[in-house]
C-alpha cells in the first residue's frame, strides 16, 4: 500500500450539541466519499452500540477513514474522529480533539449554540484546532441562519460569510464541508523518521481479539508484528494487526505519522492499555511520551444490588465483562443490611450510570436495584484521619466528624433572557453561588458554582422544565469545598434502612426528610401491619408518615370447585411480590430506593429527543 | 384404590342473557339444546359413575339451572336418587325471575333439598348495573315461594363492591336480606373480570378502604342478625352451612359433570371444555368430553389445603394440611394478632380473615 503523504491527510472531529445533527452529517460524509454504499447505509453508522443508536447518543470515540478527491484534483485521506455529545463524556471529547488538527463546529440553525457546544469549542480553541463553522438543518422552517450564523462567527472570531449553511438530512452543502476540511484544516506535521509515537485515544475489548487500541500516530510508523511499548505502564505487547476503520475494521499492515487507526493487541482488559498513554516501539523507544489525559475519575456513585440475591455472582461477572470495555467504570463489593450483597459502583455521571445499568439488565439479563446516586465526600475525623466517603452508610457518626468537603462543579447555562430568573432561582435553591452572566446571541450565559450532589438528583430535569426546555447545561468539576453536611437516615418500622440514607446540607435536611417520607409513603404499598416511616438526623426524628395496614385481601368466590384458578391468582400475586425487596418484614418496591432522585419531579433522563 | 367421591357438581350452562359481570361458562341463546344437553349429562354421569361413592352432596350450578325447567332435570335426579347417602344435601341455583311456586314445589318433589337464589342486590339501580333481569319484588316472591315449598335451606346470593353502590345501598340490602328469614347468605365481593361487559365499560373496583368498609359492614350486619360467618363469603344460621361448599374447602374429592365442570379425584384435576355442542357430540358418540388435566403434586395439594382450609372459621389441623413452607412466619403472625394457635391447630383471627391472602403469602410459597 502506498503511503499517503502527510500533506494529503486531514484529521478532524465534529463538535455539536446532541440532536444538532452530528451523526447525520458523519453518515452523509461516509456516503459522499463512497466509504459506504447506499445499500449499506444505515442511520448513524458511527454509533455502533445498540444503546447508542437507540438513545441517539455517542458514547465511545471512534475514528473512521475516508478518501475524498477534492476540487484541486488531489485525493485526500480524511480521518473523522467522533466525539460524544453528552456532558458525562466531556473527557472523551478532549481525547478526540487531541487527536485532530481541526474540527467542524455544527450548530442547529433553528436552535443556536448550546452550553455543551460552547464548552467543547473552548476545548478546541485551547487545543489550537482549526474550526470550521457549520449551520445545519437550514431546511427547517424555524431556521434562522442570519442570527445563529452571526453568533457562531462571533464566538470563534470568524467572518459570518465563512459559516457554511447545510442540511445533512438532504445533503445540501455537504460537499462544501469536505472542501473546507481540505482547505482550512492543516495537515498533520509529525516526523515520519523519528522514533514512533502514537496516542491511545480509546480502547475497546473484543472477545475474539482482545483489546483493540484506537490511536493517532504522531511520529514514525508502526507495522504489524511490531513489539509495542506502552510508555506510561511499561507494558509490552505485540501489534497483532494494524488497520483503519473505513468504517469497518480494515487491516492495512501499518500506520504512519499523521494517520489514525487501530491496533489489535490480544490483551485481556482495557485497563492494560490506558487511554492517554503513548505507544512506541520496544526496540526503538521514543525519548519522551506525548502529553496524555488526566485520569478519569468517577463522579457519581450508587449501589447496584441484584433483586434476586442468587444473581450476585452473575452481577459480578457482568461487571467484570463491562469493565473490560469501560475503564471509567469502577466497582467494589458492598453489603447493605437492607439489600444484601451488591456492589458500589462509580460512574462518570448520571447518563453513564443509566447506560451501565441498562446494559447490565439488557445484555446480562439481570434485574437490578440501584440506590440513590451520590458523590464522593472528603471527611476529616476528629482523630485527624482523612476518609473518602462514597456511600452515606460509610459516613462516621457526627460526633467523630471534624469537617466534610464535597465536590463542586462550575455550571454554564445558556438560556433565553426570559428564563434567567427561573435559572437563578433554581441555582439558589441548590446552594449555588453566582459567578458571572454574559449575553451570547439573544441569550444569557449564566455561570454558577454548585455542589455536584445537587446536580445528580433532578437538577437537569428541573432546569429543563422551568425554562420550557430552552436552557442547556454544561459543567466541570472545580474542586472540593467544605460544607455543613449531615446524614439523613430513614427508618422503616423503627429500623434504619441503610440503602435509603443520604448526605444533605443541614439547612435542607428538614425539607428533604419530609419530602422523602411523603414520597415513600406513596410508593410503599399497604403492608400486613401499620409501618411508620421516619426521617432522622442522628437520633432525632424530623419527619414521619405511616403506611397503612392492609384491611382486605381475599379471593372471592371459589366457584364450582375451580380451585386451580384461585391458586393461580395467589401465584400471580406472588410474582408481583418478587419485584419487591423484602426489608425486614416490609415489602418495599424498587422505586422506593430511587425516590430521592425524583423529589419534586420525574426521574431524570438524558439523551436525544428529550 | 381411593374411595369414591362423595360430592357431585353438575353444570347447567343455559342463560337467557349474559350478565355484565359474568365470566362463567354459560350458553346464551341455545335453549333448543337443553334436551340433548340433559341426555349428555346423564351419559357423562353414567360413564364416570365408577368414581362415585355414596353421595353426601349434589350441586346443580350454572348458568341458570332453573332454565332447564323441572322436567328436564327429572331424569338426572332419578339417576342420582339411588346414589344419595341418607340425609344428602341436593342444592340448585335459581334465578328469581325464572321460578314460581309450582316449579319450586316440583323441584322439591324431585329431591332437591336446598335452593340458592341469585338476588345480587335489592336496589333497582344496582340490579340494572349488573344486567340482572329480576326486580326486588321478584326476588322477595321467589324467596317466599321457596320457603313455602319446604326446602331444608334457602340461600340468597348478594354482591358488594358494585359500581355505584353507596354505604346506604349496602345498609338497605342488609336490611332486606335479614328481613327475609333465609337460612344462608353468600355475599361476594364483585370481581371485575377480564372479558366482561363491566370491564369493557371501564368499571373500577372501589379502593381498599371502601371495599373493606363494605365487607366489614356485611360481616357485622349478618352476624347481628344471627348468621355465622363460616367462610370468607358465606354466612349461615346454625345447621344451614352449605355442605357441598364445605367439601371444597376441606379439599375433598369431587366429580364435576357438564361443560366447564371441574373434578378433583386421586390427586388429579380435570376440567371439561366449554362449548355445549361439542360436549353433546362427544357424549353422543360415546366418548369423554374434551378435558384439560392437571396432576397435583404433594406440594401443590398441601398449599391448596392451606388456601382452602383458612377460608372457613374452623381450626386447620397442621397434621392434616401439612407443614407451612415458612413455619417461622407463624410466630410473627400470631404476635401480630392475625393467627391463633393451639398445639397443631391454627385459625385466622377476625382481622386475619379479612387479609387471608396476605397471611397465606407469608406462610406458603405459591409459585407457578
Amino acid at each position: 500500500m502506498t503511503r499517503v503523504e502527510q500533506e494529503l491527510i486531514r484529521n478532524f472531529s465534529i463538535i455539536a450539541h446532541i440532536d444538532h445533527g452530528k451523526s447525520t452529517l458523519a453518515d452523509r460524509i461516509l456516503q459522499l466519499t463512497g466509504a459506504i454504499s447506499e445499500r449499506e447505509m444505515r442511520d448513524q453508522v458511527l454509533d455502533s452500540m445498540d444503546l447508542e443508536r437507540e438513545r441517539g447518543i455517542t458514547i465511545k470515540a471512534q475514528a473512521v477513514r475516508v478518501f475524498y478527491t477534492a476540487r484541486d484534483g488531489k485525493t485526500y485521506q480524511l480521518n473523522l474522529i467522533d466525539t460524544p455529545g453528552h456532558v458525562d463524556f466531556s473527557y472523551e471529547v478532549s481525547r478526540s480533539l487531541a487527536a485532530c488538527e481541526g474540527a467542524l463546529l455544527v450548530v442547529d440553525a433553528s436552535q443556536g449554540i448550546e452550553a455543551q457546544t460552547l464548552a467543547n469549542v473552548y476545548l478546541a480553541i485551547e487545543g489550537d484546532l482549526a474550526l470550521i463553522p457549520v449551520l445545519n438543518k437550514i431546511d427547517l422552517p424555524a431556521a434562522d441562519p442570519e442570527l445563529h450564523g452571526g453568533a457562531v462567527a462571533e464566538l470563534i472570531g470568524d467572518d459570518p460569510d465563512h459559516v457554511l449553511r447545510i442540511s445533512a438530512k438532504t445533503g445540501e452543502g455537504v460537499a462544501d464541508v469536505l472542501e473546507a476540511i481540505v482547505e482550512h484544516i492543516p495537515p498533520p506535521s509529525g516526523d515520519r523518521d523519528a522514533a514512533p509515537r502514537a496516542l491511545i485515544f480509546d480502547s475497546v475489548y473484543d472477545q475474539y481479539r482482545g483489546v483493540v487500541a484506537f490511536v493517532r500516530v504522531v511520529d514514525g510508523e508502526f507495522r504489524k508484528g511490531d513489539r509495542l511499548l506502552a510508555m506510561q505502564t511499561g507494558r509490552e505487547v505485540d501489534a497483532e494487526e494494524i488497520g483503519v476503520m473505513s468504517p469497518r475494521m480494515t487491516p492495512t499492515g501499518s500506520l504512519a505519522a499523521g494517520e489514525s487507526g487501530y491496533m489489535v493487541t490480544g490483551l485481556k482488559s482495557v485497563g492494560d492499555l490506558k487511554v492517554g498513554d503513548t505507544l512506541t516501539l520496544a526496540k526503538r523507544p521514543a525519548p519522551e511520551a506525548l502529553a496524555g489525559y488526566r485520569e478519569v475519575k468517577p463522579m457519581v456513585f450508587c449501589g447496584l444490588f441484584p433483586v434476586d440475591s442468587d444473581d450476585y455472582p452473575d452481577l459480578r461477572d457482568a461487571l467484570e465483562k463491562l469493565s473490560l470495555n469501560d475503564a471509567s467504570l469502577q466497582w467494589e463489593p458492598e453489603t447493605s443490611q437492607a439489600l444484601g450483597f451488591g456492589f458500589r459502583c462509580g460512574f462518570l455521571g448520571l447518563l453513564h450510570m443509566d447506560i451501565v445499568r441498562e446494559r447490565l439488565e439488557r445484555e446480562y439479563d439481570l434485574e437490578l436495584l440501584a440506590t440513590t446516586p451520590n458523590v464522593e465526600y472528603e471527611v476529616t475525623t476528629t482523630a485527624g484521619e482523612e476518609l473518602g466517603v462514597r456511600s452515606p452508610a460509610d459516613l462516621p457518626p457526627a460526633t467523630n466528624v471534624e469537617s466534610i468537603r464535597e465536590p463542586y462543579v462550575r455550571c454554564t447555562i445558556l438560556v433565553p433572557s426570559d428564563g434567567v430568573g427561573a435559572v437563578m432561582q433554581l441555582c439558589q435553591e441548590r446552594r449555588g453561588s453566582y459567578v458571572t452572566m454574559t449575553p451570547i446571541e439573544q441569550r444569557q450565559q449564566i455561570v454558577y458554582d454548585l455542589p455536584l450532589a445537587e446536580i445528580v438528583t433532578d437538577y437537569y430535569d428541573q432546569l429543563k422544565s422551568r425554562t420550557r426546555g430552552y436552557a442547556s447545561l454544561d459543567y466541570e468539576v472545580v474542586g472540593y469545598r467544605e460544607s455543613p453536611l449531615v446524614k439523613l437516615d430513614v427508618l422503616l418500622a423503627g429500623e434504619p434502612v441503610d440503602a435509603l440514607s443520604m448526605i444533605v446540607h443541614k439547612d435542607m435536611a428538614y425539607g428533604r426528610g419530609k419530602a422523602l417520607v411523603e414520597r415513600l409513603q406513596k410508593t410503599i404499598p399497604r403492608q400486613m401491619f401499620e409501618v411508620p416511616i421516619q426521617a432522622a438526623i442522628g437520633g432525632r426524628i424530623i419527619a414521619r408518615e405511616t403506611v397503612k395496614a392492609r384491611r382486605k385481601d381475599v379471593l372471592a368466590k371459589c366457584y364450582g370447585g375451580d380451585i386451580s384458578r384461585k391458586r393461580k391468582l395467589l401465584e400471580k400475586q406472588k410474582e408481583g411480590k418478587k419485584r419487591m425487596k423484602q426489608v425486614g418484614s416490609i415489602e418495599v418496591p424498587q422505586e422506593a430506593f430511587l425516590s430521592v432522585l425524583t423529589l419534586g419531579n420525574d426521574q431524570q433522563s438524558n439523551g436525544k429527543g428529550k | 384404590m381411593t374411595p369414591g367421591a362423595s360430592h357431585l357438581y353438575a353444570h347447567l350452562p343455559f342463560c337467557a342473557s349474559r350478565c355484565g359481570y359474568c365470566a362463567f361458562v354459560v350458553e346464551v341463546g341455545a335453549l333448543d339444546r337443553r334436551d340433548a344437553y340433559a341426555a349428555a349429562l346423564r351419559a357423562e354421569l353414567a360413564a364416570e359413575s365408577g368414581r362415585l361413592g355414596p353421595l353426601e352432596t349434589v350441586y346443580l350450578g350454572g348458568g341458570t339451572p332453573t332454565l332447564m325447567r323441572p322436567h328436564r332435570l327429572r331424569g338426572l335426579l332419578e339417576d342420582l336418587a339411588p346414589r344419595l347417602a341418607p340425609g344428602a344435601e341436593v342444592s340448585i341455583e335459581a334465578n328469581p325471575e325464572t321460578v314460581d311456586g309450582d316449579q319450586l314445589r316440583e323441584l322439591r318433589a324431585l329431591g332437591i333439598t336446598r335452593v340458592s337464589l341469585g338476588a345480587q342486590s335489592f336496589q333497582p339501580h344496582l340490579l340494572a348495573a349488573l344486567d340482572r333481569a329480576a326486580t326486588p319484588a321478584q326476588v322477595r316472591r321467589a324467596v317466599a315461594c321457596a320457603q313455602d315449598a319446604g326446602f331444608a335451606s334457602v340461600s340468597v346470593d348478594l354482591l358488594f363492591g358494585v359500581p355505584g353502590q353507596t354505604p346506604q345501598d349496602l345498609e338497605a340490602d342488609l336490611a332486606a336480606v335479614t328481613g327475609l328469614g333465609v337460612d344462608h347468605v353468600s355475599w361476594y365481593e364483585l370481581e371485575i373480570k377480564p372479558g366482561t361487559a363491566l370491564e369493557r365499560m371501564g368499571a373500577e373496583p372501589p379502593d381498599e378502604d371502601r371495599a373493606a368498609d363494605a365487607y366489614e359492614r356485611v360481616v357485622e350486619g349478618l352476624e347481628a342478625a344471627g348468621f355465622r360467618w363460616y367462610e370468607t363469603a358465606n354466612f349461615a344460621r346454625p345447621g344451614h352451612e352449605c355442605r357441598h361448599s364445605l367439601a371444597y374447602w376441606s379439599a375433598a374429592d369431587y366429580l364435576g359433570i357438564g361443560v366447564g365442570a371441574v373434578s378433583t379425584a386421586g390427586g388429579v384435576r380435570w376440567r371439561n371444555a366449554a362449548g355445549v355442542d361439542r360436549y353433546i357430540a362427544a357424549l353422543d358418540a360415546g366418548e369423554a368430553p374434551r378435558r384439560e388435566t392437571e396432576t397435583l403434586d404433594a406440594d401443590t395439594r398441601r398449599r391448596e389445603r392451606w388456601m382452602l382450609g383458612l377460608r372457613v372459621d374452623r381450626d386447620l389441623d397442621i397434621g392434616w394440611a401439612g407443614a407451612p413452607d415458612h413455619p417461622e412466619a407463624l410466630e410473627r403472625l400470631e404476635a401480630g394478632g392475625l393467627v391463633r394457635r393451639s398445639g397443631s391447630r391454627i385459625a385466622l383471627t377476625r382481622r386475619g380473615r379479612f387479609i387471608q391472602n396476605a397471611v397465606l403469602q407469608e406462610l406458603m410459597e405459591y409459585a407457578s
